[in-house]
């Protein structure tokens, strides 16, 4: 009996606390259905940027409420790529999607999930706010897909500023430019690069960019994006040609910081380290805009570390850049989404976070002058100044090629030493779904 | 006499060394995990958390900091631009509101299933009713099924309910996975409680409701503590269900997701992890200690029938 009642007691203790937690605590949020009629003013954006960018990105995003009174609400999440599927296969999608892979949103563009923006605004005022590639790049089956806000850019040469100059080398213009400068510093007794490709389950990614970028210099535009659509094949001698290029590098021992047997077991956050050494254990590092999050402590972008843009090869095609970006999807059609999609082709969306430093406007009209740094605004200037600019191709090919044979791939060919290059671009060919 | 003596002693050695090195097998990666917390970032990316050990460092760069758990506790640093072109250095969110969230989420994702189970595992085990095997057959069946088949569907009829971000919606999630589990647990203890005993309690009266009420619920207290601390902790852990029925905004976020957030949006700032996981290993730890003396017990209920 005693027994009894004390467990009662304690039962009812925990359910009436947890009540009073569940009370005290947020009130049970309302998610807008888009059947009932909508929350008046309220539009619910859902990205994959976290955290201190979600923060940066919310801060951006006020000029648009103080001047229409309508409310953003931002959501982000770093397993966006699963949570997106499930919320608008489950009924329950954003008003806006911020995708960073436009591979994922093609995929809800086939479904016909995703609203034409050509239907909100005019041909002419997008092209006054974007650059025409761009605009090709957010097009998908006859349809403007969506807007881009940010962007990164990775063809970029991490290089240490002060033992760079006082070695006397200096920044290469042209590919042959930069193997001699390679060559250059193996006869000083240096190391040229540092490459570290470990990235967990996505080990291989920092190699298909260098793949990328080699492909967009040396061959047409056209060729990358059949590339990109599995119409040129990996087995081709145009793709063979970039990984032997890439291979010129990679392939030899004295280039590469620890050899090319590193390579593999490298985290790519650690690899650019070995540029902070005294004396540097190497002197360039190939990577995308976003790295110096990754540096150690105290490193200052601009003196004690800088970049240059990744040299042509072939001059025919004078300077693609190769990035990356976010691209806003609209999912739900009402008066207040369509006005925040229409803000955030605007640079005014952008600026907030752009002047916090880290960030790179896709806008036309995203001032230069608004950079807070010379890096930042060199990016920009590089973006500028784009012959072409294209889309990371393992992030277009479809999921089980761009996320994985390229990747898995790339690992083959490195710890093979290049020599069974034919057998992993047929592997990769063969994996090409149907 | 002696040798026999002896025999016991290197016997005993034998088991108490095999269990020590266990133990050290099984807490050493946890002992990693507090030094690494407690190190600086720069350490912990470069060096292995047993050289923080040794005596020997550069001067000026502190050995063993607090910041790890200050950033975790009270907020990551940032800096962001405010919309009048100021640069403010803010701290982020702190736990606070996703410590709330998760105990307001945990608390009834426990209580509820384990009250549904408890008047199952009776009516399973102890009233006759029509189609009872084929019931328990169900339930039994029901434990094969993974989670994730039914995350889909159950967001498009919690969004047809308008359920989709409430509190309540997690709970019912919850206590739908947790059911069959708890039911088929508490079945197996319920059942082997003497025959006699509610034999004795129907002939004196006792309805169904007080005899659950006042023998079974009394004497399963062993079985629906064990059964407490498989769920608690299964839904203080849990990310998935959290991310998918109530979301991310920040209001609404639970510690995992909380944690998941502060590596950074490219996993820059994992370091951070380390102490987190500390911080949030802290109340199961507690709920774990107050309710263990259960745990044994109810780890074999059912095991035995006698």
């Amino acid at each position: 009996m005693l027994a009894s009642k004390k467990l009662w007691s304690v039962l009812s203790l925990i359910i009436v606390l947890s009540l009073v937690l569940v009370a005290c605590g947020q009130p049970a949020p309302e998610v807008d259905d888009p059947e009932e009629a909508p929350d008046e003013g309220v539009v619910t954006i859902f990205g994959a940027f976290v955290d201190e960018d979600a923060r940066r990105f919310q801060a951006s995003m006020e000029p648009f409420t103080e001047r229409t009174g309508i409310e953003v609400q931002y959501e982000g999440s770093g397993d966006f790529e699963t949570l997106i599927l499930v919320r608008v296969e489950g009924g329950n999608p954003p008003d806006i999607a911020a995708f960073p892979q436009p591979g994922l949103l093609a995929g809800f563009v086939e479904q016909d999930q995703v609203i034409d923006l050509n239907d909100w605004m005019e041909r002419d005022y997008l092209e006054e706010q974007y650059e025409d590639h761009w605009l090709e790049m957010a097009t998908m089956d006859g349809i403007m897909a969506g807007v881009w806000y940010r962007a990164n850019i990775k063809s970029l040469v991490w290089y240490p500023v002060p033992e760079f100059s006082d070695a006397g080398y200096e920044i290469p213009e042209t590919w042959d430019e930069l193997l001699a400068l390679s060559d250059q510093m193996v006869a000083d007794g240096n190391t040229p690069w540092c490459i570290g490709i470990e990235s967990a389950g996505a080990t291989g990614w920092v190699a298909t960019d260098w793949m990328e970028d080699i492909m967009l210099r040396t061959q047409p535009v056209e060729k990358y994006d059949q590339w990109v659509t599995g119409q040129l094949p990996f087995d081709s001698p145009e793709v063979k040609n970039a990984a032997e290029i890439m291979g010129e590098i990679w392939f030899n021992p004295d280039y590469v910081y620890g050899g090319t047997a590193s390579i593999l077991t490298m985290p790519f956050g650690d690899a650019p380290d070995p540029m902070f050494d005294s004396p540097p254990g190497c002197y360039m590092h190939r990577q995308a805009s976003f790295i110096p999050a990754f540096f150690p402590d105290g490193v200052v972008v601009g003196e004690d570390v800088d970049f240059f843009y990744l040299p042509p090869i072939d001059p025919a095609y004078t300077m693609p850049v190769l990035g990356a970006g976010d691209l806003f999807a609209a999912f739900n059609d009402r008066p207040e989404v369509r006005q925040a999609v229409e803000f955030l082709t605007t640079g005014e969306s952008t600026r907030a976070w752009l002047q916090a430093g880290g960030f790179v406007s896709p806008h036309n009209d995203a001032e230069l002058d608004w950079y807070p740094t010379e890096t930042d605004r060199k990016y920009a200037e590089i973006l500028g100044e784009a012959s072409v600019f294209r889309f990371d191709a393992s992030d277009l090919m479809p999921g089980a090629v761009g996320a994985g044979s390229f990747w898995t791939g790339m690992v083959d060919l490195v710890s093979a030493r290049g020599e069974n290059l034919d057998e992993v671009m047929r592997t990769i060919d063969a994996s090409w779904p149907e | 006499m002696n040798s026999k003596k002896r025999r016991k002693i290197t016997s005993e050695i034998l088991v108490n060394g095999g269990l020590l090195v266990l133990c050290l097998l099984w807490t050493l990666p946890t002992l990693g995990l507090l030094v690494s917390s407690l190190r600086p970032p720069r350490a912990v990316n470069t060096t292995g958390w047993w050289t923080a050990l040794r005596p020997t460092e550069e001067a000026g760069n502190p050995r063993f900091t607090i910041d790890n758990y200050r950033q975790v506790l009270l907020g990551r640093d940032m800096t962001f631009v405010t919309a009048e072109g100021e640069t403010v250095l803010a701290s982020g969110d702190d736990l606070s509101t996703a410590l709330l969230n998760s105990i307001a989420v945990t608390l009834p994702s426990t209580i509820i299933p384990i009250l549904i189970a408890a008047c199952a595992a009776y009516a399973f085990a102890w009233m006759k009713f029509k189609g009872r095997g084929f019931f328990f057959v169900v339930v039994v069946a029901l434990l094969v099924v993974p989670l994730q088949i039914a995350l889909i569907p159950i967001l498009r009829d919690y969004t047809r309910l308008n359920l989709t971000g409430t509190f309540l919606a997690v709970w019912l999630a919850h206590t739908g996975f947790g059911l069959p589990l708890a039911t088929y647990l508490l079945y197996n203890y319920i059942s082997t409680l003497p025959r006699e005993i509610l034999e004795s309690a129907f002939l004196d009266g006792a309805s169904h409701f007080t005899m659950f009420t006042r023998l079974i619920l009394p004497l399963s207290v062993p079985a629906l503590a064990s059964f407490a601390i498989f769920q608690f902790l299964w839904v203080w852990n849990d990310l998935l269900v959290a991310l998918v029925f109530i979301g991310s905004r920040p209001e609404v976020m639970v510690l995992t997701q909380r944690l998941q957030e502060m590596v950074g949006s490219r996993g820059q700032d994992w370091h951070l992890l380390t102490a987190g996981a500390f911080v949030t290993m802290l109340l199961p730890m507690i709920v774990f200690f107050s309710l263990q003396r259960y745990f044994v017990r109810g780890l074999l209920a059912g095991s035995v029938k006698g």
